[in-house]
């Protein structure tokens, strides 16, 4: 348990450290280009991961599905519908309601338990979790700070 | 009202990338995952930067070079992403992640690190947070 929540924790920050990287890219050279560049380089960073801990097992592709091939499209996606979201709404309401949507269906998800992952019940206390976290959301989102209509800057 | 709808699309397509790397992960392995689903996300973000042109790539040489790395951290997001699913469901991680990317974020700002705009950390980003971490006590205990 707490050693999952610290991979969460890793991922969060990195996150919130790779964004603010993007939005610098991002504010000179526009959204697809970055993407571009951000995708390009998780590729080359993970394939020379994968290399140094595997070494030719990384290209043993056994049990590869023909979807499996598309799935990195979602992140093409996921930057599409933030550009329109926070065009629309502003960043303020666009983030908070992205984040909010993330919860979700990451709720949604464990109680139907798709694709093959452990089913997490759904009960009572989970919804109150999450509309504790959402209030959360809403309150540090709206308090009032500063806002810009990069994408990548809003993404936190 | 269409502006929330692709804020919704998009935040369930953020949960869906991560359910989908576990996926695909239990079957071929989580830095073959990081690759294969960056690879072909560059592919497409590619294509669609030549064909909408929205920026103009050799802008690139005015970022600093740390700023343009920032993409090689998608590698281990994956992987801590996927491990974190794998170990306590979607829930629990997307919850957990978000109170780690707002306060970090908040405190790069708070120091106006990585050429931030210096911004003060005001009471409602201390309730917020302490909010979400309660919400996740209450999830995972």
């Amino acid at each position: 348990m707490i050693l999952g929540l610290l991979w969460a924790l890793i991922a969060g920050s990195l996150i919130s450290l790779q964004n603010i990287f993007n939005s610098k890219v991002s504010e000179r050279a526009g959204n697809w280009a970055t993407t571009t560049l951000v995708l390009g380089m998780g590729f080359l960073a993970s394939l020379t991961i994968g290399l140094l801990f595997e070494g030719i097992d990384m290209f043993s592709l056994q049990n590869m599905k023909p979807w499996y091939w598309f799935s990195g499209i979602i992140g093409v996606g996921v930057v599409t519908c933030l550009m329109q979201g926070i065009r629309l709404l502003g960043p303020t309401y666009a983030i908070s309601i992205v984040l909010t949507s993330q919860l979700g269906f990451a709720l949604l998800w464990d109680s139907l338990g798709w694709l093959g992952l452990a089913k997490v019940p759904f009960t009572l206390k989970q919804l109150m979790g999450v509309l504790v976290i959402v209030g959360g959301i809403f309150v540090f989102k709206l308090g009032g700070r500063r806002g810009e209509n990069r994408v990548f800057s809003k993404i936190t | 009202m269409r502006g929330i709808l692709f804020a919704v699309l998009g935040g369930a397509c953020i949960t869906l990338q991560g359910v989908a790397n576990s996926r695909i992960s239990q079957d071929i392995g989580t830095w073959q995952t990081a690759t294969i689903t960056q690879l072909t996300g560059f592919v497409v973000s590619f294509l669609l930067m030549i064909f909408i042109w929205d920026g103009k790539w050799q802008r690139f040489k005015k970022v600093k070079p740390l700023y343009l790395t920032g993409g090689s951290l998608g590698a281990i997001i994956i992987f801590s992403n996927v491990t974190a699913i794998q170990r306590i469901g979607v829930t629990l991680t997307i919850s957990a992640l978000l109170i780690a990317q707002l306060s970090i974020t908040i405190l790069i700002e708070n120091k106006g690190w990585f050429g931030t705009a210096k911004q003060k950390m005001r009471l409602p980003q201390f309730i917020g947070i302490g909010m979400m971490i309660t919400g996740v006590v209450i999830l995972g205990f």
